[in-house]
């Protein structure tokens, strides 16, 4: 009987014909302009799955991303993660709080978004929402990684661009660690990516094209202040898509490619987001 | 304990904002400056003649509109009337710049991300509004 009322609850969910879902961002590292509607709360939880290149312990990184439009010009985000391990254990990785701000009134050619995030992690983190500076991923024991704690102050450049029914981000990023003199470290990510629909169809869909983006983004580590090695570089390729499953939730995955020999061989990501207004304008 | 201070301390930093942006103007106020460029009030709705894609654009509205501007387009706290004459004087042009280009002063979202012929289909169906009201 719970069992049943549970799977109508999350069956609910996924398609519930309530309004909301306005735009679909198929970026899992890339941010585009278009911030959360005010008054809405998104609520998503996403993992990236590394694969690694040497033999190392395939790692799975959860997160809990609960994201709030709170102006038409500010949205605020928390994300909660996490890592899980084949071999090397599981571990509370730390949070991030980040803001996200449109300066300019209305659309124009290049839409710049300031980005501001404080991260209190440890060094077991492995989400890799962004990757900056130089050096692949740690493989200690993750027991060893969590004692490493770290505050970290995070901006981004945010450009974004609709073209012809394409959209176009680029984001350049640096990072500061203020728990150790690591210098600044500079990272990027770019991405294209297009809705597959033309004119919407008048009934009820949900695998016809209107529903689907696809896209590719690209990002990586350029180096720090203090050292800039071209050699100790990560970057990454990867396909994205999204699928609006219903009118609040949507799906999106991407598998990364690494193209460097500090890069992982894969990175699998996946998130599932529902959204939900709680305030007014 | 330093983590539960730092979670405050992070959480201090986007409630600040928040409180600072409490003191905002009226939807009205807001919604009363914002005007299309003239470039864009000339432009054509390519669907007004093609009464087969209504359908889609009732759909589009309930589905990406409706929440801010109820179903029918009169309107909650959260978005304007659309069937009023101020916004129903406006040309098609105009109404498909303000779709696509949004308003961060007025939390109005930008749909530029959708394909334009659906921001079309949105216009034909805010015009339809109207004719629907009783």
């Amino acid at each position: 009987m719970f069992r049943r009322t549970s799977a109508g609850v999350v069956l609910s969910l996924l398609f519930c014909s309530s309004p909301l879902l306005a735009q679909q961002r198929a970026y899992f590292v890339t941010y585009d302009h278009y911030l959360e509607e005010p008054g809405n709360l998104e609520l998503a939880v996403a993992t990236t799955t590394g694969i690694p290149k040497r033999g190392e312990s395939v790692y799975t990184a959860p997160w809990l991303e609960i994201e709030y439009g709170v102006t038409g010009w500010w949205t605020t985000e928390l994300y909660l993660e996490g890592v899980t391990t084949r071999n090397d254990g599981n571990a509370f990785t730390g949070f991030r709080l980040e803001n996200r701000f449109r300066p300019l009134k209305s659309e124009h050619r290049i839409n710049p978004v300031i980005y501001v995030e404080y991260e209190g992690i440890n060094e077991a983190s492995r989400i890799q929402k962004e990757i900056v500076g130089a050096g692949g991923v740690h493989y200690e024991p993750i027991d060893e990684l969590k004692r490493e704690h770290e505050k970290e102050l995070e901006a981004k450049l945010i450009l974004s661009s609709a073209v012809r029914g394409w959209n176009l981000s680029e984001n350049f990023i640096v990072e500061r660690n203020l728990s150790e003199s690591e210098g600044f470290e500079f990272g990027y990510s770019v991405g294209v990516s297009r809705p597959l629909g033309g004119l919407a169809s008048g009934t009820a869909c949900r695998l016809c094209r209107e529903n689907f983006v696809l896209g590719v983004e690209a990002y990586g580590g350029l180096g720090s202040t203090e050292a800039f090695d071209r050699a100790a570089q990560r970057h990454y390729v990867a396909p994205v898509a999204a699928w609006r499953l219903g009118e609040r939730t949507s799906l999106k995955g991407s598998v990364g490619f690494g193209l460097t020999d500090t890069s992982d061989r894969y990175l699998v990501r996946v998130g599932f987001a529902y959204e939900l207004p709680v305030g007014s304008r | 304990m330093v983590m539960t201070r730092t979670i405050l301390a992070g959480l201090l930093c986007g409630l600040v904002p928040a409180a600072v942006v409490g003191a905002r103007q009226s939807w009205s106020d807001r919604q009363s400056e914002w005007k299309a460029p003239a470039a864009a009030d000339t432009k054509q709705n390519p669907l007004a003649s093609r009464p087969e894609t209504h359908a889609g654009g009732a759909k589009l509205f309930a589905e990406r509109c409706s929440a801010c501007h109820a179903d029918d387009g009169t309107g909650t706290s959260r978005g304007p009337n659309l069937t009023l004459k101020r916004v129903q004087s406006q040309t098609d042009g105009a109404l498909f710049w303000k779709i696509s280009s949004g308003n961060t002063r007025t939390g109005m979202p930008a749909f530029s991300g959708i394909p334009a012929l659906q921001r079309w289909q949105l216009v034909s169906h805010v015009r339809a509004l109207v004719e629907a009201a009783p």
